[in-house]
C-alpha cells in the first residue's frame, strides 16, 4: 500500500505537466503510467511525427535545391537511419520528462491502473511485478486516447495501419490509401508523398478539415497536395479491403457506386477516442459521456469528490497544449486556488505542407455569435522574407469584430504558420485590437510582418500590397494640395 | 498542540467584514472551546466570536478597531483543534467560498462537498469562465477569480470595453458603483461595499478639540447611509392627517391591551396601516437588485422601525407583520426596542427589513427628511401628534393633527405614486375602524 497525496494516471503531456504542478505546490504525488512517459504525444504522436515531417520537408527541398544553384545529384535514403535518429529525438524528450518528475519528487510506478474505490487505485505492474495499491486524497485521471478502429479494417500493423504504425515504418510502400482527411491523415500522408509515395486520400465528408479549419486555408493545402499527386476521394465511405498475393486494395463506395482503390498499405486515422473504458471508473459512478468523455467542469472535476479528469479523456480539442494548461489548473484546484480552465482560445496547427495554423474564431462561427465580421488578409507572397524561403503560398487572415476592431481569431496558412499562431492567441487572450498589432513594430524581414500587415488590412489597406479597397480609397482621396 | 488560526467566520448573509470592539481574552489566557473571545462589529450589531479549540492565546492578530474581512486571522491559540470547519451556510457562491468557518488552518480544508449526485457541469465552479465577449487579460480574469469577482459582471472602463485591473478592484471593493460611470451595482457576484465618493480631508488638529476614534455602531450608521444616500435618488412627499379618530380608539383601546400586557403606542397601527397600504402598492415593499438588473417584489412585509439608543441609531426590524395582530406586533415592538436601548440587539434583529417606519413624533418637530434604509425603497415619516385649528365644513375645529412624510427611491416609485400611496395611507389612519376589514 502507498499513499500520497495526488496520484495522477497516465504520464502524457497533461499528466506529467499536472504531477509536476502539483509536487511543486507541495504535494506528495504518485504517478502511474502504463506504458511510455511523455505519452501518445512524445513517443506516437507530435514529436515522432513532427521529426519525420522535418526529415521529408528537408528531401523535399533537396529535390528542388537546384534552382538556388544546388547540383547535388541523386539522393538516397536510408529509412533505418532515419527512424534511428526519430528515436533519438523521442527518447531525449521522454527521458527528460521522467527526470523532471523525479527530480520535483513525483514517485513513479510503472502499470495498469484499476479504481477498486474512490480513495483507492490498484496498479498491475506493466514489467511482471505485482499488484500495488495505491491510496490518495486526489486522483487525477489524464489517460488520453488511442486511434478509433473502424469494421473491417483491424489495426494489424503490416497491412492495416493506425498511426502510431505510419511512423514506425523503415521503409516506404508504394501506394498508400488514407482513411480519414483530417489533420492526422494529412500529415501522415503528407510526409508520405514526400517521399515519393502515392497516396490517396478517402473522405466520407465533403471536404479537407470541414468545419474545424478555415476553408480557405485548408482550399490551399488541397490545392498544393493534388499539384504534388495526391488524390482525393471525397463523400467516400470505405467499405472493406482485400488482400490477394501481394495486391491490396480498399473498397469505397461513392454515391452507393463501389470502386477499388489499389494500394499496398491501408492507413486509417479517423480520429481518437477516449481512454476512459478501462479504469473502472463505472465502478466508483464517474459519469461519462455517450463518446466516453469523462464529464468534468472547468475546474476539471468529475462528479465524484476527489477525481479529477485532464487531457483527451475530457474531449475536444484533443490537443497537447489543451492537456498542459489542464494539468496547471487541476494541481492548483486541488492545492485550493480558485482558478478554472477560463481560456478564450486553444490554439491549433496542423503539420501539412505548407502549415495551418489558427486560433480564436473562424468567420462563421463569429457572425454566428451576432458578432458584425471583419477580414483582413495578407498574402505570403508579398512578403519578403517568404520569398527569400522559397515559401510564396498561403495567407494570414484577421478575423475582427467590426464595431471594436477587437480581434476575434487568426487563421494561418503557409510555412511556419505554427511559429506565428502565439502572437495572435497572445492578442486574443488579451482582448486587443487589430491595430494593436499594427502598431506594434514587426522586425524586418521576418514571416510575422504579414500579422502586422494582416492585422492592418481589417481597418485601412496595407503597404505592401494593392487591393481593389485601395484602389478605391486612392480614387476618393482628394488630390494631394502644392504647398 | 499545534498553533491554530482564530478567523472571522461568515457571521451571516451579506457580512464581508467585521471592526474588532474589544478583546475579551488577553495573550497567555487559557481559552475553552466556544468560549467568546472578541467582540466583532458586524452590519450595525455587535456579535461575540467564540474559540474554535482549547488552548493558550499565543497572538492576538487584530487590533481593537481594526476592520478585518471574513476569513481574515483575529488570533492564534496554541491547542487543540475540537471541531471541524463549520459548515458553511447558505447557498453556494461567494458566501460558501469565502466561509472558512471557525476552523483552524488543517491541511485538507478547502474541499468543495460535492456529492455523486450533484451535476458537474460548470454549476460548482464561482466566478464562471469569462463569456467570449470579455475582454480582460488572463492576468486580470485570474485576479478577478481570485477575489471572488464574476468578471462578466464588470463593466470595463478601458479601450473598446476592456476590463482592466483598476475595474476588478473598484468593482470589488464597491468604486463601480460609486464612479458613477458604469451605472449601480455593477457586480453581481461580489455584494458591493460603496466606498465615500469623496476624497478624505485631512484636518490638522487643533488646540481646543477632542478626538476620539470613528468606529463601531457610529462608523457602520455612517457607511450605510453614505451608501444609502449615493445609490437612491431620495425624494420626500409630505401630507397631513386627521387622527382624532385614531387618538380616541387608542384611548379607548390602552387600557384592554395593558391588562393584556401591552402598553399600546400607535406604531402597532401605523405599522398595520402601513402593510395594508403596501399591499395595494408592492412597489413600496421591494428592493432593487442592481446586479442582476431586477425588481424585488417582497411578499412578506417586515417593518423596521428607528429606534434612538445611547450608541447611536439602530432599525429593529418587527418580521411578517402582515400575518400578525396589533397586540402582537405592539408586544414585539416594545421587546425589540427594549433590546436595541440596552445593546443586546441580535444581527437576525435588524435583518430582511422591507420598509421603515422613523417616528420622530415623541420628541417634536414638524418634518423630517430622512434616508432609506438601502436596500429598501421607502421610509416612512411620522410625526407629533397636535391639536390644530381645522377648517371642518366651514367651521373651525379643534382636531388632532399629524404630519406625514414618505421618502421614496425615485429610480422605482414616482411622485404621484407616493402621494396616492400617502393619501391611502392616511386614510386608513383617519378611520381607525375600517382596520377590522383587514385584520388578520
Amino acid at each position: 500500500m502507498k499513499q500520497a497525496d495526488v496520484c495522477v494516471i497516465g504520464a502524457g503531456p497533461g499528466g506529467y505537466v499536472a504531477a509536476i504542478k502539483a509536487a511543486q505546490l507541495g504535494k506528495k504525488v504518485i504517478i502511474v503510467e502504463r506504458d511510455k512517459w511523455g505519452g501518445v504525444c512524445l513517443n506516437v504522436g507530435c514529436i515522432p511525427s513532427k521529426a519525420l515531417i522535418t526529415a521529408a520537408h528537408f528531401y523535399d527541398q533537396i529535390q528542388h535545391a537546384e534552382e538556388m544553384g544546388f547540383n547535388i545529384g541523386k539522393t538516397t535514403i536510408d529509412f533505418k537511419k532515419m527512424q534511428s535518429w526519430k528515436s533519438g529525438v523521442v527518447n531525449k524528450l521522454t527521458s527528460g520528462v521522467s527526470q523532471l518528475l523525479k527530480a520535483n519528487g513525483c514517485e513513479t510506478i510503472c502499470g495498469n491502473a484499476q479504481f477498486i474505490s474512490p480513495s483507492e487505485l490498484e496498479v498491475k505492474s506493466s514489467n511482471g511485478g505485482g499488484k500495488e495499491t495505491i491510496k490518495a486524497t486526489d486522483f487525477i485521471i489524464a489517460t488520453g486516447s488511442r486511434p478509433v478502429q473502424i469494421p473491417g479494417f483491424e489495426y494489424d500493423g503490416k497491412n492495416i495501419l493506425n498511426s502510431t504504425d505510419a511512423l514506425e515504418l523503415t521503409s516506404m510502400p508504394k501506394h498508400v490509401a488514407v482513411i480519414g482527411g483530417g489533420y492526422i491523415g494529412l500529415e501522415i500522408g503528407s510526409f508520405y508523398q514526400k517521399f515519393g509515395v502515392e497516396v490517396t486520400i478517402i473522405e466520407a465528408t465533403k471536404g479537407l478539415l470541414t468545419g474545424v479549419t478555415d476553408p480557405d486555408c485548408a482550399a490551399v493545402i488541397q490545392r498544393k497536395l493534388k499539384k504534388a499527386g495526391v488524390d482525393f476521394l471525397f463523400n467516400a465511405k470505405a467499405v472493406g479491403y482485400k488482400k490477394s498475393g501481394s495486391d491490396l486494395s480498399v473498397t469505397i463506395s461513392v454515391d452507393g457506386k463501389e470502386q477499388k482503390v489499389p494500394c499496398d498499405k491501408i492507413l486509417v486515422t479517423v480520429g481518437r477516442k477516449p481512454n476512459s473504458d478501462e479504469l473502472g471508473l463505472q465502478k466508483i459512478g464517474v459519469k461519462i459521456d455517450g463518446r466516453g468523455f469523462i464529464e468534468v467542469n472547468k475546474q476539471l472535476k468529475t462528479n465524484v469528490p476527489h477525481i479529477y479528469a485532464i487531457g483527451d479523456v475530457v474531449g475536444q480539442p484533443m490537443l497537447a497544449h489543451k492537456g498542459m494548461r489542464e494539468g496547471i489548473i487541476v494541481a492548483e484546484v486541488i492545492a485550493g486556488k480558485n482558478v478554472a480552465m477560463d481560456v478564450k482560445t486553444i490554439p491549433a496547427v496542423i503539420f501539412t505542407d505548407p502549415e495551418i495554423a489558427s486560433a480564436g474564431m473562424m468567420v462563421e462561427e463569429a457572425q454566428g455569435k451576432g458578432y458584425e465580421v471583419g477580414v483582413g488578409q495578407f498574402p505570403y507572397a508579398a512578403n519578403g522574407r517568404a520569398l527569400t524561403m522559397n515559401a510564396a503560398e498561403g495567407f494570414v487572415k484577421f478575423v475582427v469584430d467590426k464595431k471594436t476592431n477587437v480581434v476575434l481569431g487568426v487563421h494561418i496558412v503557409g510555412a511556419e504558420a505554427s511559429q506565428m499562431i502565439s502572437e495572435a492567441a497572445l492578442a486574443i487572450e488579451m482582448g486587443a485590437t487589430a491595430e494593436d498589432i499594427a502598431a506594434t513594430i514587426h522586425p524586418h524581414p521576418t514571416l510575422p510582418e504579414m500579422m502586422m500587415e494582416a492585422a492592418e488590412a481589417t481597418f485601412g489597406p496595407p503597404i505592401h500590397i494593392f487591393t481593389r479597397a485601395n484602389r478605391e480609397a486612392a480614387a476618393s482621396r482628394p488630390p494631394a494640395k502644392s504647398p | 498542540m499545534a498553533t491554530i488560526d482564530v478567523k472571522l467566520p461568515d457571521i451571516g448573509e451579506g457580512v464581508t467584514e467585521g471592526e474588532v470592539v474589544r478583546w475579551l481574552v488577553k495573550e497567555g489566557d487559557t481559552v475553552k472551546h466556544d468560549q467568546p473571545l472578541v467582540e466583532v462589529m458586524t452590519d450595525k450589531a455587535t456579535v461575540e466570536i467564540p474559540s474554535s479549540a482549547d488552548g493558550k492565546v499565543t497572538k492576538l492578530t487584530a487590533k481593537e478597531g481594526q476592520v478585518v474581512k471574513v476569513g481574515g486571522a483575529l488570533l492564534s491559540l496554541d491547542g487543540t483543534s475540537t471541531k471541524q470547519e463549520a459548515p458553511s451556510k447558505g447557498a453556494p457562491g461567494p458566501a460558501a467560498k469565502s466561509a472558512p468557518g471557525l476552523q483552524a488552518a488543517a491541511p485538507t480544508q478547502n474541499r468543495p462537498a460535492l456529492t455523486m449526485a450533484s451535476s458537474t457541469q460548470s454549476t460548482d465552479v464561482y466566478p464562471p469562465a469569462a463569456g467570449s465577449h470579455v475582454l480582460a487579460t488572463p492576468s486580470t480574469r485570474r485576479f478577478a477569480r481570485e477575489a471572488g469577482i464574476d468578471i462578466n459582471a464588470i463593466r470595463g472602463t478601458g479601450p473598446v470595453g476592456r476590463v482592466t485591473r483598476d475595474d476588478v478592484q473598484r468593482g470589488g471593493n464597491g468604486g463601480a458603483g460609486s464612479n458613477g460611470k458604469q451605472g449601480l451595482g455593477a457586480i453581481a457576484a461580489a455584494r458591493p461595499v460603496y466606498q465615500p465618493m469623496y476624497t478624505p480631508t485631512t484636518m490638522v488638529p487643533q488646540s481646543g478639540e477632542e478626538r476620539k476614534p470613528f468606529r463601531g455602531i457610529r462608523k457602520k450608521i455612517a457607511e450605510n447611509l453614505v451608501r444609502s444616500k449615493q445609490i437612491i435618488p431620495h425624494f420626500t412627499h409630505a401630507d397631513e392627517a386627521d387622527v382624532t379618530a385614531l387618538v380616541a380608539w387608542r384611548s379607548r383601546m390602552k387600557e384592554v391591551a395593558e391588562a393584556r400586557g401591552v402598553k399600546l403606542t400607535y406604531l402597532p397601527f401605523i405599522m398595520k396601516a402601513l402593510v395594508s397600504t403596501c399591499r395595494e402598492f408592492p412597489n413600496f415593499n421591494a428592493s432593487i437588485d442592481d446586479a442582476a438588473g431586477e425588481i424585488v417584489i417582497k411578499h412578506a412585509f417586515n417593518v423596521g422601525f428607528a429606534a434612538d439608543t445611547p450608541e447611536g441609531l439602530l432599525v429593529p426590524v418587527v418580521k411578517n407583520v402582515e400575518s400578525k395582530n396589533l397586540l402582537d406586533v405592539g408586544h414585539e415592538i416594545i421587546t425589540l426596542a427594549e433590546k436595541a436601548r440596552t445593546g443586546k440587539l441580535a444581527p437576525d434583529d435588524m435583518k430582511h427589513g422591507s420598509i421603515t417606519v422613523t417616528n420622530i413624533g415623541s420628541i417634536g418637530g414638524v418634518y423630517a427628511t430622512p434616508i432609506i434604509n438601502h436596500p429598501e425603497v421607502a421610509i416612512i415619516g411620522v410625526y407629533e401628534i397636535q391639536k390644530k385649528p381645522v377648517v371642518i365644513n366651514n367651521e373651525i375645529k379643534i382636531r388632532d393633527m399629524m404630519n406625514v412624510t414618505a421618502t421614496c427611491d425615485h429610480r422605482l416609485i414616482d411622485g404621484a405614486q407616493a402621494a396616492h400611496f400617502l393619501k391611502r395611507f392616511i386614510t386608513r389612519l383617519e378611520n381607525p375602524d375600517s382596520m377590522l376589514l383587514e385584520m388578520v
